[in-house]
């Protein structure tokens, strides 16, 4: 009734008017003739496609494109679930609560994974895309480092100026794009698909980042950055001066408070429009609204909003601009810890927007445009959960857990669209909210964890059991829509064990007289501040490596590359093999894996010259792994990042679930790219070390490689 | 009605009143840029925002859909239906602020009717001036006379059209002026405006009715003539105005609709309107 009062109005005035009177002003005007153009354009789309097909079925023809004629699958899903753990997969299907996944072990198989070498995810889902090992990729950590400075850098992509622009006053007008380099190397199988016809889409896959070429789609996962460059910097606003000490992940921004209101800056990314570039920044006002419960937020000229604390807002679009008319699209989500007595307020990496993006996070590149439109923005982020601040204490562990499920729910929202959208095709898609949960909650599964007894106990292990269920539940519900001939793989590219106790390699190097510092210091600061180089034979850098300081390859090498470098790391392996953990505690390192030994690929020797396998409980430390150097070796992690994978690859392998029988109980994670290939009846190229898990046990590659 | 039409026909007349030496463009974009913003503003405030952007964003989503899928028809088609339902959705959010802006906007459109839609007389020129009989009179029968101003004369007796119950006079004007013709029937009298000549940019109105709703809606450019009046309407066919452009003769309601758009289009983000 109520709507037809005024339509009837409506209709009535529009039958009293005189025929162009209709038109009732700009709002409905434009209204009207945008919908009108809508359905001109879809006609017109509607009979482009019809028309098109056949001479797009015949090009295709022509161009020897036979997919799917061997296939013996139409679909094949592929869901990994980042760091699931198989001792607590096997736990929890014997006690009946992940229903899904104990049918597909029963009606398919399961099997423990093998890892790569190392445990580490960008070198893993590497290997699984290429079906090679890590010498074949060229991804061996987060972290390379450069040999002339010793400094870090992202082993999985380069970000550079653009190559032409134009200098225009105070500004440099870029002329091209910024080049984005790929460190990866070697070829994904999905691209080896599309080649042959087959369609794929790839979703947050890490090390997909920048986007390569290929038919299908593609939405880049970890690895690729945030609005700033970096893997992620959160911002905490907090009156709180005592809170002002975070250092990793995030940065906190000291507020005042005027009245009510706080005034403060969101910090942007840097002004690359400028030939002296600065940060761009944006005015935050903060109006405290004590009677709602909450404050309402203003940035720069938007219209503000209003946010309850103890709430995350939805995504909010944030404009920066550079000038000249070019601004840069960012969205974050804010969350108010607490209003009184101090205010404390997080907010989210500034992320690429989707609808807009600064930097191509997607093949096609308005394929995450789409996403945003149909599904609404989402995070871009390739480290997508924000442990640094529930780490740095800038989100709680509730907090936490909400917006990781929420990062979730948008993945998941995303596979089921690709799944009703790709009838026949490769979809795959990683999910890294199995690992960001484990790395922060996990000591609650570790009763003799140190961070239990640093801070007390606000969850339990149920949170762990949880997210065991909530995948099972999606593979439920992938399973359901699977199909006659689909095939699923569930898989993790490692597992997860407790992390008690970091081991800063740098400092034993340093105490055992392979690492020296400048005279008359004692320690050095981040990334190898006060070492000295003339006198290192060796520094470790990352979650896994050392590296000898070569002759000819080190800015300022010492050791001699053939024989003196080959007696090095075996003197090295033999004493780190020896490490122990107090006079008479435990191994911390299980084996030391020479690079000669694991690798046989074209870039061997960008790798570390040794490769730690740390013994459970322990892994390189947070300092170890910044290149700091001290007097503490081995010491307890009171962190809630209590979990981790970056020990012995034989001791966190992953899993795999398959809804077809496959033909071995000791599959590698190289294995799935030439599974994939066979399965869509295309030979695996000869360069992949996997093989078919599926049909005979015959080498993949013609070859029948070892697994790391 | 009446105080409405008053309050409408002061606000177009005080906006117009400026232009009037100008050539009519002029008032016309004045008039296109007010209407902009009110209606933008009216918009902002009774429609479903939110609604309105998820039903583009949808829209936008399924054309992207097209051109991603266009391999697959299955997809593609989905897309189409996509877009087609997200259409109508956008049009039901329309709905409402379309319901409650069309009442201000047909009274504007008939106030800047009495401006743009007719062109005075010229002096020396001729036209027809039409009156409908009220009720079942008959014209034959009817003594009915017109009267007109100084500046005009009837210049050709009257011709009856029994079929169309109507009387229709050719009349010329001699000279600029503003004046009334006045009809007579015995003692009842009717009067209608007259305009010949004047400022570039003026007030015509072709029509005084007896006043019936839609009739003073549409055409307010006078008062409705009395109950007793012998007629129901008189009618004077004045030229109709059209609006110069790039060599092109355009309608002004035409003009007005690109115009409005154009200025909805171009403010609709400072005012922060999702249209």
């Amino acid at each position: 009734m109520k709507r037809t009062v005024p339509l009837a109005v409506l209709f009535a005035l529009a039958a009293l008017a005189p025929p162009l009177a209709g038109y009732i002003g700009p709002g409905a005007g434009f209204a009207f003739l945008s919908s009108f153009l809508v359905f001109f354009l879809t006609f017109l789309l509607a009979l482009f496609s019809l028309v098109s097909w056949p001479f797009r079925f015949l090009w295709k023809a022509l161009r020897g494109q036979r997919a799917y004629r061997g296939a013996a699958v139409d679909r094949l899903v592929i869901l990994g679930l980042d760091g699931l753990e198989p001792t607590l997969a096997e736990k929890f299907m014997a006690e009946g609560k992940l229903p899904n996944l104990a049918r597909l072990r029963k009606e398919g198989s399961y099997a423990r994974l093998r890892t790569t070498t190392p445990a580490i995810s960008p070198v893993a889902w590497s290997s699984f895309m290429t079906g090679s090992e890590p010498s074949k990729h060229n991804i061996f950590d987060f972290l390379s480092r450069d040999p002339r400075t010793y400094l870090p850098a992202l082993s999985s992509a380069r970000v550079g100026k653009p190559k032409r622009a134009l200098r225009l006053g105070r500004y440099l007008v870029p002329l091209s794009k910024p080049a984005v380099e790929g460190l990866r190397r070697s070829v994904p199988f999905w691209k080896i698909l599309g080649e042959k016809g087959v369609f794929s889409t790839v979703l947050r896959v890490p090390l997909t980042y920048p986007p390569e070429k290929f038919k299908g789609h593609l939405l880049s996962g970890m690895c690729a950055p945030d609005l700033k460059g970096s893997q992620g910097t959160f911002a905490f606003f907090t009156e709180d001066a005592g809170r002002l000490r975070m250092r990793e992940g995030g940065v906190a921004v000291p507020v005042r408070r005027e009245g009510e209101v706080i005034r403060t800056e969101i910090s942007g990314p840097e002004n690359a429009m400028l030939r002296s570039p600065e940060e761009i920044r944006l005015p935050l006002t903060v109006t405290i609204d004590k009677a709602r419960g909450g404050a309402w937020l203003a940035i720069g000229r938007a219209k503000g909003f209003f946010l309850e604390a103890k709430t995350f807002s939805p995504w909010v679009p944030i404009v920066f601009k550079a000038g000249l008319g070019m601004r840069v699209r960012a969205i974050a989500k804010f969350r108010i810890a607490s209003l009184e007595p101090k205010f404390e307020m997080y907010m989210t990496p500034l992320n690429i927007d989707p609808e807009k993006p600064a930097l191509p996070i997607a093949h096609p590149f308005v394929y995450s445009a789409y996403l945003s439109k149909l599904l609404g923005r989402f995070i871009t982020l390739g480290e997508a959960n924000d442990t640094w601040a529930l780490n740095e204490g800038a989100l709680d562990e509730a907090a936490f857990l909400e917006l990781t499920y929420a990062n979730h729910a948008e993945w998941e929202a995303m596979l089921r669209n690709a799944l009703a959208k790709t009838p026949r095709g490769l979809v795959a898609i990683v999910f890294e909210t199995t690992d960001s949960v484990q790395h922060m909650f996990f000591r609650y599964l570790d009763k003799a964890h140190p961070a239990l007894e640093a801070a007390p106990a606000r969850m339990s292990a149920a949170v762990v059991e949880e997210l065991y269920k909530r995948m099972d539940g999606l593979v439920g519900r992938v399973a359901a829509e699977l199909g006659e001939r689909g095939a699923l793989f569930v898989m993790s590219d490692h597992g997860f064990k407790s992390f008690r106790r970091g081991v800063n390699l740098n400092s034993w190097l340093h105490r055992n007289g392979y690492l020296s510092l400048r005279e008359g210091q004692a320690e050095s600061g981040e990334w190898f501040k006060d070492v000295d180089w003339t006198r290192t034979k060796a520094y470790a850098l990352g979650l896994g490596g050392v590296y000898l300081n070569l002759k000819g390859r080190e800015a300022q090498g010492t050791v001699g590359a053939g024989a003196e470098a080959a007696a090095l790391k075996t003197e090295l392996g033999r004493k780190l093999a020896a490490l122990k953990d107090g006079p008479n505690g435990p191994a911390v390192i299980t084996r030391v894996y020479d690079r000669d030994s694991v690798y046989a690929g074209p870039y061997k020797d960008n790798a570390p010259d040794l490769i730690i396998g740390y013994s459970e409980g322990y892994r390189a430390s947070w300092d170890g792994v910044t290149g700091i150097v001290d007097a503490v070796v081995v010491e307890d992690n009171t962190k809630a990042w209590s979990g981790d994978h970056c020990i012995d690859p034989a001791l966190v392998p992953g899993v795999l679930f398959s809804s077809l029988k496959i033909n071995t109980d000791k599959p590698s994670i190289m294995d799935i790219a030439p599974t994939a290939l066979e399965l869509f009846g295309i030979a695996p190229p000869g360069h992949m070390d996997g093989r078919s898990l599926i049909g005979g046990d015959k080498p993949a590659g013609g070859k029948d490689k070892k697994a790391s | 009605m009446p105080v409405v039409n008053l309050v409408f026909g002061r606000i177009v007349d005080t906006v117009l009143w400026p232009f009037q030496g100008l050539p009519p463009w002029f008032g016309l974009t004045a008039a296109s840029l007010l209407t902009s913003l009110l209606m933008l503003e009216a918009y902002k405030l009774t429609s479903d925002q939110a609604a309105i952007r998820r039903a583009k964003d949808r829209i936008k989503a399924h054309l992207l859909e097209m051109r991603l899928y266009k391999d697959n028809m299955r997809a593609s088609w989905g897309a189409q239906a996509g877009i087609l339902k997200a259409n109508l959705a956008y049009l039901a959010a329309n709905l409402k602020p379309l319901a409650v802006m069309i009442v201000p906007l047909v009274l504007i459109l008939a106030r800047l009717g009495l401006w743009f839609d007719r062109a005075p007389l010229e002096p020396g020129r001729e036209t027809l001036v039409k009156a409908k009989l009220a009720g079942a009179a008959d014209p034959a029968a009817l003594d009915l006379r017109l009267e007109t101003p100084p500046f005009a004369e009837v210049s050709a007796p009257p011709v009856r059209i029994a079929d169309e119950r109507e009387v229709v006079w050719r009349i010329k004007a001699l000279a600029a002026g503003r004046g009334r013709l006045t009809l007579r029937a015995g003692d009842r009298t009717a009067e209608k405006s007259l305009a010949v000549g004047g400022p570039e940019l003026s007030k015509v109105s072709a029509r005084a009715s007896r006043g019936s709703f839609p009739d003073r809606v549409l055409y307010p450019g006078e008062p409705p003539l009395p109950d007793g009046a012998p007629v129901r309407s008189i009618e004077v066919i004045y030229p109709a105005r059209r609006l110069a452009a790039f060599g092109l003769s355009v309608h002004w309601l035409a003009a007005y609709l690109v115009l409005s758009i154009a200025f909805g289009f171009a403010l609709k983000g400072v005012f922060g309107v999702e249209i």
